[in-house]
Formats: structure tokens, sequence, C-alpha cells
């Protein structure tokens, strides 16, 4: 392994349906020469796969997956391929194509001129393969408009929904005639039910499709499964179904056998068993595609076409097809092809189903637009600056992917229970067996005794029978489906959740850490604050401030100083004439002095003004107010007189103090760290309600602050842009990138803030709580339906109340738990996380209406 | 080759174990109650099968670990 390159791929995997499957599917690929690790997520019917391409091959690791009883449903681009003259040009065009990284199979059809490429998009893109065999010299289209596109997965979904309704419809009715027939002599059935349904024979010429038909796919796929040496729920059912059936057919053919004889023909048993299992799979398989609708529905905003200016005409071509640089044409109602920056015309642009933002944003020219989101009113052109997989919505989707492959920590026990629980199934189903063999059915047996919810009677059984009918309930009963689904189906929907709030987790892990989280850390600058300094108040001896903010911004007009550009941008802002000076000199340490009309004016600190032999007076004691505040004050004084004080300081962003109220609300304690003098750290963190000030830290020691933090037993996040306070972000438990705008990949952190928005870092924690809420629940309903369940089973009920359960009501039991988990997760769609549900408390608005978190000056 | 000595070895193993096992319960119906040759043949048979079950997934993973640590 050490040799090779190590690539990651994530592979489609169809037609797994159980935590047992994804050990399978893990354990499979792990035994490929080559593969370094492989984690499979079951809901989202993926593998991830670690692998050195020099010593395995996609095709080695389908093989491997098929092996075992699954599909990989590939990517498939169907192309129709032009001026392929023989078979050397279809041996060029398989080997160019079948050496591309992430393409898993090349078949060259020349009667057709059809191309069909079978390939993971997590490698390689559609557009990448057309442009090789367009560089072998053959003219490339798509065969059939928007086939290429067709989501795979879904197909092999449907694929599945399919083949289980169609067992379905071959099992739910025979086994429906079958129960009839089998009670027949209850009650007043035999009044409408014929006599011939109640004939054993009958019975097992009914019970035997549904066994060997639907039922089919348990016998051959745990085949497969135990002669590679693992184990599965198929197992669990092939035994359940297989014995009830085999005894029932002993004692139709051979009734003196002593299994029970004829009385114990338990087809109706087999036969709903298998129907009841097959409905638990239709129904998982209907629900569970449900779970990923976010990603898909961001996949669906991937715009088919484009349409490009080239050599001044108006061309329609693929959106893949769109090159960097190429100018494209964008009308009212249109999706944006890709990325670009508007070049021409005005309009406003739907971004919310990237950012979350519900409000249309306006793009003029040199603004940023994202490719997939939906332009509404006027036209413009903008120059395509990402495309194919380069653009912030196939970044995006790459990421929810990821994160949706991945496991949480949390999963790892029900992974470890579903792992070792079919053999402890068996071992049970063994002991249960033996129990009731050897003394159980001396002690307790009952031949008038009945199963729950049925008028059977168990008087046709003796000491095998009974203990072998426990024996397999306790198998078809226990099977941990729900286990192995309770996490993921959650996990699944949450980052599609986020996904659709701007909120990017980089993977389950992450999720699980933010809900953990007790200590939120903000970087100042640039993140509680709007990075750059401006003015907030102006005090003037006479009352005249806005004369005071002209003189400091024509000292300041050729100055580059931050501090001189937010006093000039304050003075145009306030619509202020600012005439050049005709003389300006910057004075090191001390400020500036600029001559206007004759008259000398002094921008700068006391210093200046004291060798200048200015009198401050009272302004002194503004300047200190001014500075206990954490604001920079400049003393303004013309022609030797001192005339007011302006004041700079970096302003808190609007949503600061709420994002920090929230914070506290959810339990949170809130710190801040900056490299700023603790003074004015302090000023910023009173005027937001930080609990801590981590002051004075150089950028290279942020990253020890939080680790410090962490020692001392928090679990910490930090956030902060995700380029400056990366090792920051790193270090902490949970890193949060603000602000990542459309270039999500480069972004340190674990969860990924497209805006600019402090907000989204309660919205994050909420989200995150909210789903690691569902998987608790998942989990104790799983759990719990397997630990009331299996006692059931074994009988534990037989001694007191002579009831035991049948197998089919196992099952039915069995399909229930599995689908109430996927419920549970189906209904976390349309959660909008309490941050973004609008009102604002009012708590914040009197804080607001007391300048908290505003700039002074706007305020007076 | 080393994967079908691995293969060979363990279901050598498991179908012994399990063998053993079904003649054990053979030999306690014997010894204990009084049960038919139905109950007794169908009862060695059933945990044959679960013990076969049990067995092939663990014995042959700690097989081919144990032959392929050996040679390596």
């Amino acid at each position: 392994m050490s040799e090779g390159k190590v690539k990651e791929v994530t592979l489609p995997v169809a037609g797994m349906s159980c935590a047992a499957c994804v050990n399978k599917v893990e354990k499979a690929l792990e035994g490929l020469k080559g593969v370094a690790s492989a984690r499979v997520n079951l809901a989202a019917a993926k593998a991830g796969v670690e692998y050195d391409p020099a010593a395995c091959s996609l095709a080695d690791m389908e093989q491997a997956i098929a092996g075992v009883g699954y599909e990989v449903p590939w990517d498939r681009i169907e192309l129709l391929v032009l001026g392929m003259m023989g078979t050397h040009c279809q041996q060029n065009i398989e080997r160019a194509v079948g050496a591309l990284d992430g393409v898993a199979r090349v078949q060259v059809n020349l009667g057709t001129d059809t191309v069909t490429v079978d390939y993971t998009a997590s490698l390689i893109s559609a557009a990448q393969i057309r442009k090789v065999i367009r560089d072998l010299g053959y003219q490339v289209s798509d065969k059939a408009e928007g086939e290429a596109s067709l989501d795979r997965e879904r197909q092999a979904r449907q694929q599945e929904i399919r083949r289980q309704l169609v067992n379905l419809l071959i099992a739910a009715p025979l086994g429906l005639l079958v129960m009839a027939g089998t009670f027949r002599d209850y009650w007043v059935l035999h009044t409408f039910i014929p006599s011939f349904l109640g004939n054993k024979y009958v019975l097992w010429g009914l019970a035997t499709p549904v066994v060997l038909g639907p039922g089919r796919q348990f016998f051959v796929n745990s085949f497969n499964g135990l002669r590679r040496g693992v184990t599965d729920m198929n197992l669990l059912y092939a035994t359940g179904i297989g014995a009830a059936y085999f005894i029932a057919v002993i004692n139709t053919f051979w009734p003196n056998a002593g299994f029970g004889g004829e009385k114990a023909t338990f087809y109706e048993s087999a036969a709903l068993l298998t129907t009841f299992i097959v409905l638990g799979r239709y129904l998982e398989a209907v629900t569970r595609g449900r779970t990923s609708e976010a990603i898909r529905k961001l996949m669906k905003l991937q715009p088919k076409r484009a349409r490009v200016l080239r050599d001044g005409e108006e061309l329609d071509v693929l959106a893949d097809e769109v090159q960097v640089g190429d100018i494209c044409l964008v009308r009212p109602g249109e999706s944006i092809p890709v990325d670009g920056v508007v070049s021409e015309g005005y309009s406003a642009v739907d971004e919310s189903m990237i950012s979350g933002e519900s409000l249309p944003v306006e793009k003029r020219a040199g603004d940023e637009v994202i490719g997939g989101t939906i332009n509404k009113t006027g036209a413009f052109r903008f120059r395509a600056t990402r495309v194919g997989k380069e653009t912030a919505l196939a970044q995006i989707i790459k990421l929810v992917e990821n994160a949706q492959a991945t496991k949480a920590p949390i999963q790892r026990l029900s992974d470890t229970v579903a792992r070792h629980f079919i053999l402890g199934v068996h071992m049970l189903a063994l002991g249960v067996f033996l129990f009731w063999f050897f003394g159980g059915f001396n002690w307790w047996f009952d031949p008038n005794s009945h199963f729950i919810l049925s008028p059977w009677e168990l008087s046709g059984l003796q000491v095998f029978g009974f203990s072998l009918l426990l024996s397999v309930t306790v198998l078809v009963i226990s099977c941990p489906c729900a286990v192995g689904l309770a996490t993921p189906s959650a996990i699944m929907a949450g980052s599609g959740l986020g996904a659709q709030n701007g909120i990017l987790f980089k993977g389950a892990d992450a999720m699980e850490a933010t809900a953990k989280l007790q200590t939120v850390i903000f970087d100042k600058t640039g993140t509680l604050t709007r990075g750059e300094p401006s003015v907030t108040e102006v005090v003037s001896l006479d009352g005249r401030q806005d004369e005071v903010l002209r003189l400091a911004a024509i000292a300041e007009k050729n100055s580059e100083h931050p501090l001189g550009e937010a006093i000039v941008r304050a003075a145009q802002e306030r619509g202020l004439a600012v005439p050049d000076a005709e003389e300006f000199a910057a004075i090191p340490g001390h400020g500036v002095e600029a001559r206007h009309n004759g008259s000398l004016i002094l921008l700068g600190n006391r210093r200046l003004m004291a060798q200048r032999q200015v009198a401050l007076g009272p302004l002194l004691t503004e300047a200190e107010r001014l500075e206990q505040d954490g604001k920079t004050a400049m003393f303004v004084a013309a022609g030797d007189q001192a005339r007011g004080v302006v004041a700079v300081a970096d302003t808190l962003k609007d949503s600061s103090a709420r994002a920090v109220q929230e914070l506290h609300r959810l339990g949170l304690e809130v710190a801040m760290i900056t490299g700023d003098n603790r003074r004015t750290a302090q000023a910023i963190a009173r005027q937001v309600g930080i609990d801590r000030v981590l002051a004075e830290v150089l950028p290279e020691d942020k990253a020890a602050e939080v680790r410090k933090l962490q020692e001392q037993g928090r679990r910490v996040a930090m956030v902060g842009d995700g380029i400056n306070d990366a090792p920051a972000l790193a270090q902490a438990d949970v890193g949060l990138a603000i602000g990542s705008g459309t270039d999500v990949a480069k972004e340190t952190g674990h969860v990924i803030l497209v805006k600019d928005d402090l907000l989204d870092v309660v919205g994050a924690i909420q989200i995150a709580r909210f789903t690691m809420r569902k998987v608790r629940q998942n989990l104790a309903w799983a759990f719990g339906y397997n630990t009331a369940a299996i006692p059931l089973g074994a009988g534990i009920l037989y001694p007191f109340f002579a009831q035991v359960v049948s197998p089919e009501l196992a099952a039915f039991l069995m399909a229930i738990s599995s689908l109430s988990v996927t419920l549970n997760a189906m209904s976390m769609r349309g959660f909008r996380p309490p941050i973004r549900r609008g009102g604002r408390p009012a708590e914040v608005a009197r804080q607001e209406a007391r300048g908290i978190g505003q700039p002074v000056e706007e305020l007076r | 080759m080393d994967q079908q000595r691995a293969t060979y070895v363990s279901a050598l193993v498991y179908t012994a174990v399990s063998l053993l096992g079904s003649v054990a319960f053979l030999a306690a119906t014997t010894l204990r109650g009084d049960y038919n040759w139905v109950a007794r043949l169908g009862g060695a048979g059933w945990v044959f099968l679960l013990l076969m079950i049990i067995l092939m997934p663990t014995v042959t993973p700690w097989v081919k670990k144990r032959l392929g640590g050996r040679q390596g």
C-alpha cells in the first residue's frame, strides 16, 4: 500500500438493507489487495474507499461488491461518437477512456457509433470523458439529451422498489390465501372460505411459490455471504423461512414423522414471514430515498444548458462544456449555468438554494454569481470563472455527499452491535432451542396454548416442533435493521437540512461534535466585527460635528492609513464636501497636518496637540471616555484651536449581539480571541455580552489558546475565517469557517458557513442538536425494540400466560421497527433552525435600541 | 493457493465442530429424557445448522488470519 499513491473514491452501492450489509460490503472491499480502508453508509447507499489505483481497480471493487450480493449503479454516459472507422478506433477509445481515473467500464458500439461509459462522478466528470474522446479526433455529442445526467442511484433505488413490489404482489395475495386456508376451521370462517383452501396440499402449492419466488433472495444472499465468511440479515430470514417451510413440508407429506403432524403445517408462517419481510424491504426502499431529498434537490439545481457568446455568436451548449472565460448570457427566470462575475447588466438573483438567504441579491457589473441560482428580474452577461466540478454548487454537493458517507462516532456503537448481532442471535436461537427442548417444554407446555393475536392452538406440536418454533421466532424478531438505520438516516437528513440553510457539515463527526459544544470562541476582527474601522462618534466643542468631520477628512484625504480612509468615507457618506489640502504631511506616531485655505489643520493624538501647544480642555475627558470603550480618539485642531474629537473603531456586525445572546440561550459559553489590547477587547466584549476575553493573542498563538480551553475539559468551537484562522479552526473540536462564499472547497474547518452571518453559527448548533436528538430517539427505539422483542420471541411470556409470538407476527414487528426509524428521520424534513424562523427576541430588540452592537454615531 | 488452503482448513474445522456439537446433542437426548428419534435427529440437524452458521463466519477469518500471519 505504501508504495502507491492512495486515492479516495465514493462508490454507489445498491441493495443494502441493514447494518450487517454494511459490514459485509466493508469486509469485501477491505479484503481486496490495495484497499486501505472502506466505510459504507447505509442510508446514503455509498461506499467511500481509500485505495491504491496501481493495485486495485474500480472493476475489482465492483466485483467484490457483486460477490457479496450487491450492485454498483455507476454513473453512465452514452455518447454519439462520429468518425470511428474500425476496431483500432474502438480500441483507442477504450484504452484512452478506460485509463482515466474513475472510469469503470467503456463499451464502444461501432454499429451505432455509440460509446457507453460507466464511471463515478466522484473522480471524473462527463465533460472530461467527452474531452478525451474529442482530443482523439472524434466528434462527440450526447446520444440522447438528458440521458447522461440520469440519476443512476435513483434508478437503482427505483429498480429495488419495483423488484420488491413485484415480490410483494406475489407474496401478499398468496400469503393471505394460505392464511385463510390455515384458519378456515376457526370462528365463522368456514362459512365463506371454500374447503379446498384448507387442504394441506393446496396450502403447500400456494406457499411454495412464495418461499421459492420472493423468498429466494434471502437464501441466495445469505449463501453468498456465508461462502465469504460473513453473515447478514438475510441469514436470519432464510433460516426462519426455511425452518418453517421445512417442518410444514415434512408434516404434509410425512405426518407421522413426529414434527407435530398435520396440525402443525406452518405454511402460513413461511408465507406471511416472507410477505412481511418483503413488505418491510419495500417500505424501506420507498422511504429511505426520501431522507436524501435535500441532496437530490441540490443536484437538480445543476443547470443542463448554457448560452455562451463565442466569436460574437450566441451558442447553446451543455452547461458542463462552458469554459473559464466564456461570456454567458442569462435572461430573467433562467438558471445561472456556472460561477462567474457579472460583466454587463443588472438583476436580482435568488441565491436561497445555496446560501439560505431568502431575499434576492442584487447583481451588477463586478459582482459574483453562483451557478445553479436563479436570475429573477433583469438580463445580464457574466464571465465564467469556475466551471464543471469547480463550481460552488458542485463543491457543495460533493461536500454534503462526503459528509453523508461518513460515520458519526455514535454510530460505532450500533455498528459494533450490528456486527456481532447476527452471530449473537444465532447463538441465542441455539440457546432458546436447547432450553425449551431439554427443560421448558416439559415444565410449561400447554396443548391449549396460543400464538399471540392468533386463534391457532399449539396442541399439534411436540417437543422438537415447539422448541424449533421459538428458536425460529427469535431469529426473525431480532433483526437489527433499525439499529443500522438509526444513525445514518438522521445524519443524512441533517446534512441536507444544513446545506439548505447554507451550513455545510464536512462529516457526521462534525455534526455530532457541534451538538456537544460547550464553548464557542469567536475571532474578533472580521468575524464579530466588520474588520474595517469606521467613524463611530464625532464630538465637537461648538456642536458643529459635521465641520469637525470635514476638517479631519480634508487632513486625511491623501492618507492611505485605514483610520484616515474611514474618516474620509464617513464624511463622504454624510455628503460633506472634502476638498484637497494644499499641503499634507504625516507625522509618524503622532498624526497628520494639512493646510487648507491658508489655515493649518492638525489631526492626531495628545502628543501632537501638546507639541503644537493646542489646549484640549474638556475634549480630554471625552477622549478618555471614548478610549474606555475601545475606540481610537483623534483630536482635531484648526488655526491652533482645538475643535473636536473623532472616534474610530472597528464596528460590530449587525448579527453579533443576537448571535452571542442566542448562544447563551443554548447554554454555551462565548469567548472572543483577538490580538488587540485588553482594554479594546474588553470594550467590544461588553457590547455583545461575551463571557471570556482572550486578548493580545498573536495569530500564531490562537491554536494554543484553543488547546488551553480544551485542556480544561471543554468542547470548543472556533469561529473564524477559514484562511487566517486555519490552525485554530483545525485545533478546535469544531472549526466553523464563516463567510466562505462560494469557494467552499478551500476552506479549513469542520463546518462551512456560506454566508457571512453569525446567526448561522447558532443555526449550525441548532441543526446539529436537532439531528443528534433524532439519532438518539432512533437508537433508543431500535435498541428498545430489540431488547423488548427478543425475550418475547424466546417465549418469556409462555410460563405465565401460555402465549408465544408467531414467526409472522415477529416479522411484522421487525418491519414496523425499521419503518418507524426511517419515518422519524423523514420527519426532519421541513425543519428550520429556530434562529431562522423569523421574529427577533424582545430582549435583543431592547439591546439594539440601547445601542449594543451598533456604531454609536448612527444612533445619535 | 494460501486462500484455498485457508478455505479448506476452515471448512474442516467448522464442519467438524458442528458435527461434534450435534453428536453431543444426540448423546444428551439419549442420556436424558424420553425423546423419539424424530426429535433427536431433527434437533441434532437444527443444532448442526445453527452451529455451522455461527462457526462459518467466525472460523473462516480466524483461520485465514492465522495462516496468513504464519507465512507473512
